[in-house]
């Protein structure tokens, strides 16, 4: 009874008219906009696009950020281009520092278009390697998304990406934190080898996980790419270090030299959040090559076996991966025979 | 020119939405994928966790959708996305300052999910959420996480209570209170108990305990949110499950669409829908109502808890609150007061100083204290408070609302403690019944016939009344003496007495008329206690007669025994005093025999039967306006402020106002037709036959009506006829035939 009276009540409400009283302030009406802010400066939507007369500095910073916003795909591709032009000349022309341009531009390592990332690899080409070294650990982030991407050019374009991270920073890819473990797993999780899928499924009943290249177009070109470049990576974290050329004041440098590298206590892991067995870092061949045997192994070798089996050009590219594998363990100092 | 085909891959961002499709469908196949997709989520959180404040927007935006993923697909691969829970909550409880608003609702979003999913429980999501609803600064962020607490703890007592569940809940919220008692955070306490107690979800003791507790907190905000829970809380309950109640489905109207309408399996559905939504209805309406305590008697230690309230918040002159606030606190303290029966001495003395007509909000304060009082508080306390009011507030000199309230206020304390009035006063305050003012006649007048009743000694004899002085030599009217109380019986026990009398005398004269040969049997003698009255209870009056046939050859001697007693009684002269008479007849039916549950329901029924002749005019106006305000209501600042207006006049300008209230705008002269049509039109409501015709083009009508002149004689007719006879037939569509 009272509920239903006040129901009323509200529908009436809607065709009442709002009352106006005496010392109160007028109700805003619906459509009110409130005016009240107040602005120091006023951005302007369209900039003069003549590019004559820019500071050159100014002009590559343009550039640096035309690459990463421009909406269009060719927009983006002129200022890689152009920044590739720029870090190409002799001297290089970088105002802002490898690790300002490699922040920048890392995310366009999945960007749709394929004309970007193959000048972003250009691009990556043209960094000094020296300077590459110590943002590994965050291109090898970016390269483990791309790997792990949807679509299959991207992952290729990826590997190729990895390809060159390997080359210019061999060591350091495969020593630093997560380094070995997370970037084996994203590789093998490419080619289908990866043990963990099975594992979690394998209660469920039988499954099978590898990757169908027969009667695809390009299937097998891709596929023994992606070993090729799995051997790569193996290769060089089963790399044997060179040793150390015997220096008499090691000793002491070592006690009162500041160290020279970057971050020279990273595996004490003093500031970052603790890490768990996949993303701790494998500083020697040693650990490298433990680890490996215990997680890694058999999966590889099941899947490689397979793959020898398929023959034709992934055959020859496992094979290759084998001869990798067998060098890498088989003078191990585990003093185990493979 | 062809258009040129997208392939899949090439739409990079439909894709995920895709796979996640197809994921749910076979989740077996789809592992590999989805452990690909797992990879990328943890390189992108890897990413975001490394500088979340500097991540780019490309990152955050590719990050929040495999978020999205993962979090729908997760249930499927437990062992795959084991620690996928633990990564949003760490995400959540570090970084909410500083996560994008999207991210951040899609966080949220996707524990609610998982929860939903079940694959992590209620407490650890709540427990998740609630420290980040106190802390975080962003006003989006709380009204998203206040809605998901609600609506996660409601759902999760929708099939039966979830006591842990609750319980753990309302441990946090009273420690929150309990932790720091200045700070604005137990706003939240208040705020999620509130809204549960109002769905009914919270209805025990737990929850007003940490009311009670945000009562006695030292921050304002908080306090005034416990406080209006008390004063509030119920009756917001009652008004939702009147709401809940009222939006039924019109069967008759889905199953005539069902009629019209195409088949389709939504149609179905929705109808399915409906039909169940009815029967729940229906079946909530027969279940039988849930016993809910309000608030106020679910405190534990009021008395304690009252005087604590007192002592803090108004007592304490270092208080700051503002007066309305004020206020409210003392409502609830002198509601507790009334309700419990408390007794805090102080707090009258405390009245003294705010019983001034100058007084902002006098009459809430004059409602106070006549909350304030029952008949447990000593007279003498109470005393110089009506003095203090009738020299402040009852004049000839003071304006006649001053005065009518005052009288009124005085009369509403004297209702619940009679004693507190002394006989210069009253007799000064009846004289005022000669006053010019129809508010303070009023008043007085109340006041005069409140004493009839309940003292009529203090009344000067010639306003004492007929009843009051009959009474008075009788001996029938008493006063009652401090600390007595009503002796405690059956509420319309006597009724029932009264009316298996009248069954049994019924019954008795029938047989008499029968002309049964038994008579006789009368002088048996009988322990007046057998099955046979246990029967009587439960049997309407109008069976009685075919009861008697079946009854007739072993129940009969009984049954006239107690008829000839009655009849005896009822010839008898009453001689000893009512009041015993009373005494005797509770005694005789409340301890001799067991009431049935049928007894107990005609009990009831005689009760309201009662209520509603006294409410019809069997007894005086006080009394019924007693009755109506049930004794748990307390006093408003209106009680004591609206018998003064009665007798006012209204001025024009108010009285056109009241008249045109609910009628609609009439901003221009326009006939009320019209404005009736319009206002339909704007409620979106559909125009009759009559005024679709009116409307209607005069091209389209004109060859009819030119056809229409051309007819023979003849022709005419039979159209004629034929109106007449569809019309008797209820027209083309034969309605109600």
């Amino acid at each position: 009874m009272g509920s239903s009276n006040r129901k009323k009540k509200e529908k009436r409400k809607d065709f009442q008219k709002a009352k106006l009283k005496v010392g109160k302030a007028k109700a805003a009406a619906a459509n009110f906009t409130d005016t009240s802010f107040k602005s120091k400066s006023i951005n302007v939507n369209q900039q003069t696009l003549s590019s004559e007369g820019i500071d050159p500095v100014e002009q590559f910073k343009q550039n640096l950020s035309l690459a990463v916003n421009a909406k269009a795909d060719t927009q983006r591709r002129d200022a890689l281009a152009y920044l590739t032009n720029q870090l190409s000349a002799n001297p290089p022309n970088n105002p802002v520092g490898t690790s300002g341009v490699l922040t920048k531009v890392l995310p366009l390592m999945s960007d749709g278009t394929a004309t970007v990332r193959t000048q972003l690899l250009k691009l990556f080409r043209t960094l000094p390697p020296a300077e590459v070294g110590p943002h590994v650990e965050k291109i090898l982030m970016y390269i483990r998304g791309g790997l792990a991407h949807l679509s299959k050019d991207i992952r290729n374009d990826t590997l190729g990406v990895l390809e060159w991270l390997l080359d210019v920073a061999g060591d350091e890819t495969v020593s630093c934190p997560g380094g070995w473990l997370k970037t084996l797993n994203s590789v093998s999780s490419i080619l289908g080898w990866n043990p963990s899928v099975g594992s979690a499924n394998s209660s469920q009943g039988w499954t099978f996980t590898s990757t169908v290249t027969l009667g695809t177009k390009k299937g097998p070109e891709v596929q023994a790419r992606q070993i090729q470049v799995l051997a790569k990576f193996l290769q060089t974290g089963f790399r044997p270090e060179a040793p150390v050329p015997y220096s008499p004041r090691a000793y002491w440098d070592n006690i009162y030299r500041l160290p020279e590298t970057p971050n020279p206590f990273a595996y004490l892991n003093l500031f970052g959040t603790p890490r768990d067995e996949d993303s701790e870092m494998y500083p020697d061949r040693i650990s490298r090559q433990r680890v490996f045997d215990t997680k890694w192994r058999t999966a590889i070798s099941t899947g490689m076996d397979g793959a020898k089996k398929e023959g034709g050009i992934i055959g020859r590219s496992a094979a290759a991966l084998d001869r990798a594998l067998k060098s890498g363990l088989g003078c191990g100092v585990l003093g185990q025979e493979v | 020119m062809v258009k040129r085909k997208v392939a899949a891959l090439e739409k990079v961002e439909a894709d995920l939405v895709n796979l996640q499709y197809k994921i749910r469908r076979d989740p077996r196949s789809y592992a590999q994928e989805f452990y690909d997709q797992w990879l990328a989520y943890e390189a992108q959180r890897q990413i975001f966790i490394s500088s979340p404040s500097t991540v780019s927007s490309d990152d955050t935006k590719k990050f929040h959708d495999l978020v999205d993923l993962v979090a729908h697909v997760a249930s499927l691969y437990p062992d795959l996305a084991a620690p996928f829970p633990d990564h949003l909550k760490e995400l959540l409880n570090q970084h909410h300052a500083t996560l994008d608003t999207e991210l951040r609702e899609k966080v949220v979003g996707s524990l609610v999910l998982l929860r939903r999913k079940d694959v992590i429980d209620s407490t650890s999501l709540l427990t998740t959420l609630f420290p980040i609803l106190i802390t975080t600064p962003s006003k989006s962020l709380r009204s998203l996480l206040y809605t998901k607490i609600i609506s996660d703890l409601r759902e999760s007592n929708s099939k039966t209570t979830n006591h842990r569940l609750n319980k753990t809940i309302q441990t946090v919220l009273h420690n929150l209170v309990t932790s720091d008692r200045t700070s604005t955070k137990g706003m939240w306490a208040t705020r999620i108990t509130r809204e549960l107690w109002r769905r009914q979800i919270w209805t025990d003791a737990k929850p007003c305990d940490v009311m009670k507790e945000a009562c006695l907190s030292d921050n304002e905000k908080v306090v005034v949110g416990g406080v209006r829970f008390f004063l509030g809380g119920d009756k917001e309950r009652e008004e939702m499950e009147d709401e809940s109640s009222d939006d039924d489905v019109d069967m008759k109207k889905i199953k005539h669409q069902g009629e019209i309408n195409k088949k389709s399996k939504k149609r179905q559905k929705a109808y399915d829908k409906a039909i169940f939504k009815v029967k729940k209805h229906e079946r909530k309406k027969q279940a039988p109502h849930p016993l809910n305590f309000s608030a106020l008697h679910l405190i534990h230690d009021p008395q304690g808890f009252a005087e604590k309230l007192f002592q803090k918040h108004l007592q304490n002159t270092k208080n700051k609150f503002s007066l309305d606030n004020k206020l409210l606190v003392l409502q609830l303290v002198t509601r507790l007061v009334g309700l419990h029966k408390l007794t805090i001495i102080s707090l009258y003395s405390w009245f003294v100083r705010y019983l001034t007509p100058k007084q902002l909000n006098v009459t809430s304060f004059l409602a106070s204290l006549a909350q304030a009082t029952h008949n447990l508080v000593p007279p003498d306390v109470i005393e110089p408070l009506m003095v203090k009011i009738a020299n402040e507030f009852v004049s000839e000199a003071s304006a006649p609302e001053v005065a009518a309230a005052g009288i009124n206020s005085i009369r509403e304390v004297a209702i619940r403690q009679p004693l507190c009035m002394t006989e210069t006063l009253l007799q000064d305050l009846v004289l005022y019944q000669r006053s010019k003012d129809k508010g303070v006649v009023m008043a007085a007048k109340g006041l005069q016939s409140l004493y009839r009743e309940v003292y009529p000694e203090l009344l000067q004899k010639k306003y004492r009344g007929k009843k009051a002085t009959m009474g008075l030599r009788t001996g029938e009217v008493k006063q009652r003496k401090f600390g007595e109380e009503e002796e405690g019986g059956i509420e319309g026990i006597e009724l029932l007495e009264k009316y298996k009398e009248e069954q049994k005398q019924k019954r008795a004269e029938e047989r008499l008329e029968n002309g049964d040969a038994e008579k006789k049997d009368d002088e048996d003698e009988d322990d007046g206690f057998n099955s046979d009255e246990w029967e009587i209870g439960s049997t309407d009056s109008e069976s009685s007669a075919g009861w008697i046939d079946v009854s007739d050859d072993e129940a009969d001697v009984p049954a006239k025994k107690r008829q000839r007693r009655d009849s005896d009684a009822s010839q008898a002269p009453n001689l000893v005093d009512a009041e015993e008479a009373e005494a005797d007849r509770i005694s005789k039916l409340a301890t001799t025999s067991i009431l049935t549950p049928a007894d107990l329901l005609k009990l009831q029924e005689l009760r309201r039967e009662a209520k509603v002749d006294r409410v019809l005019g069997k007894d005086s106006k006080r009394k019924k306006e007693l009755i109506d305000r049930h004794i748990e209501d307390g006093v408003t600042a209106d009680d004591i402020e609206l018998p003064g207006q009665l007798g006012k006049k209204l001025t024009r300008e108010e009285r056109i106002e009241l008249a045109n209230a609910g009628k609609p705008g009439r901003d221009e002269h326009k006939s009320t037709k019209a404005i009736r049509q319009s206002k339909k039109e704007a409620e979106g409501k559909s125009t009759t036959n009559k005024e679709k015709a009116r409307k209607k083009n005069f091209l389209m009508t004109i060859g009819k009506a030119r056809s229409k002149n051309k007819r023979s004689l003849t022709e005419t007719k039979k159209s004629l006829k034929a109106h007449i006879s569809r019309s008797k037939s209820g027209g083309r569509n034969r309605n109600g035939m």
